[in-house]
């Protein structure tokens, strides 16, 4: 994993895995904290700590490295990766981490992590909210919305994928991502 | 999200341009993206084949996605599905292989050497 797009979409592939139909994303910088929440209702693991590289859900071999590298990219800068179970059916995934530390990785690309998402599980919805600090929360997509504006279920679009990744990148930039951060 | 009106000015033109891709597919390429595909840069290499297909204005290829295949260390991996002939692997696809991979394989049916993992059956 180069940065934290990459991590950020190989949760968004769990969530999809673990049979989520809906899946919520706040992401949140401000103090050179980047705070990113993933709530989806996919069926979770249960009594297992899948921070551990040995406990996976994979049937192809026995270690999944996901969680394990994402909480070491957190824990790395002092930041912290949290996941439990939500009431009824679902699980939330919280990390932290801090972007001026010595061993932060750097952002990369974010916006496209979502366009990559809704080309990739079209069927899924995303709704993606971002805030800057105390600032308001704004939803940057739902493609539940775009689905229902449009009056078709595929939305695999150029255009529409377009009209996305301009929406996400310009409210990224409000609150100081940008991809350029940390870009060797 | 601001500017769903946007969204409905160009809703005519893409509808009509989904329609047109959305009858039969007779190739299907399919990306790996578990957690070891997603670390080896398999994202770049399926925005590679959706961009080579959209400029190449090609309606029956359809990309579509996978979990890990179990070769963490040949990733990024992707499967070519064309009708009547067998499933091809291919293994190492970063950017320079899709675009090389399409153009040989894709558009002139002639496998890559090169990045051939396996042939035939899974």
């Amino acid at each position: 994993m180069k940065d934290l797009a990459d991590h950020l979409f190989d949760i968004l592939e769990n969530s999809v895995t673990a049979g989520a139909t809906e899946v919520k994303v706040i992401l949140d910088f401000h103090n050179n904290i980047f705070f990113c929440e993933i709530k989806d209702n996919g069926k979770g693991i249960e009594g297992e700590d899948v921070t551990d590289p040995f406990v996976t859900s994979r049937k192809e071999r026995k270690v999944g490295l996901g969680l394990p590298l994402l909480k070491k990219t957190a824990e790395n800068t002092d930041g912290f990766l949290r996941i439990s179970k939500l009431k009824g059916i679902g699980t939330s995934l919280k990390f932290e981490t801090d972007i001026s530390h010595i061993d932060a990785k750097p952002f990369g690309n974010l916006a496209k992590v979502f366009v990559d998402a809704m080309r990739s599980w079209p069927e899924i919805n995303f709704e993606v909210s971002i805030k800057g600090g105390k600032g308001k929360n704004e939803q940057v997509l739902n493609t539940k919305e775009i689905k229902d504006t449009m009056g078709f279920s595929d939305i695999r679009h150029k255009e529409i994928q377009d009209f996305v990744y301009k929406s996400i990148d310009k409210e990224l930039k409000r609150i100081g991502i940008n991809t350029q951060f940390g870009n060797f | 999200m601001e500017n769903l009106e946007e969204l409905k000015k160009m809703r005519e033109k893409v509808r009509k341009e989904l329609d047109l891709r959305n009858g039969k597919h007779r190739i299907k390429i399919v990306v790996c993206l578990g957690t070891c595909g997603i670390a080896a840069g398999a994202r770049e290499a399926m925005n590679t084949f959706v961009e080579l297909i959209t400029s190449n204005n090609k309606t029956d290829i359809k990309v579509a996605t996978s979990g890990c295949a179990g070769f963490c260390a040949q990733e990024p991996i992707i499967y070519v599905y064309v009708e009547d002939r067998a499933p091809v692997v291919y293994r190492n696809v970063n950017v320079e292989a899709a675009k090389e991979i399409f153009a040989s394989h894709i558009l002139n049916d002639k496998i890559v050497e090169k990045y051939l993992f396996s042939k035939g059956k899974k």
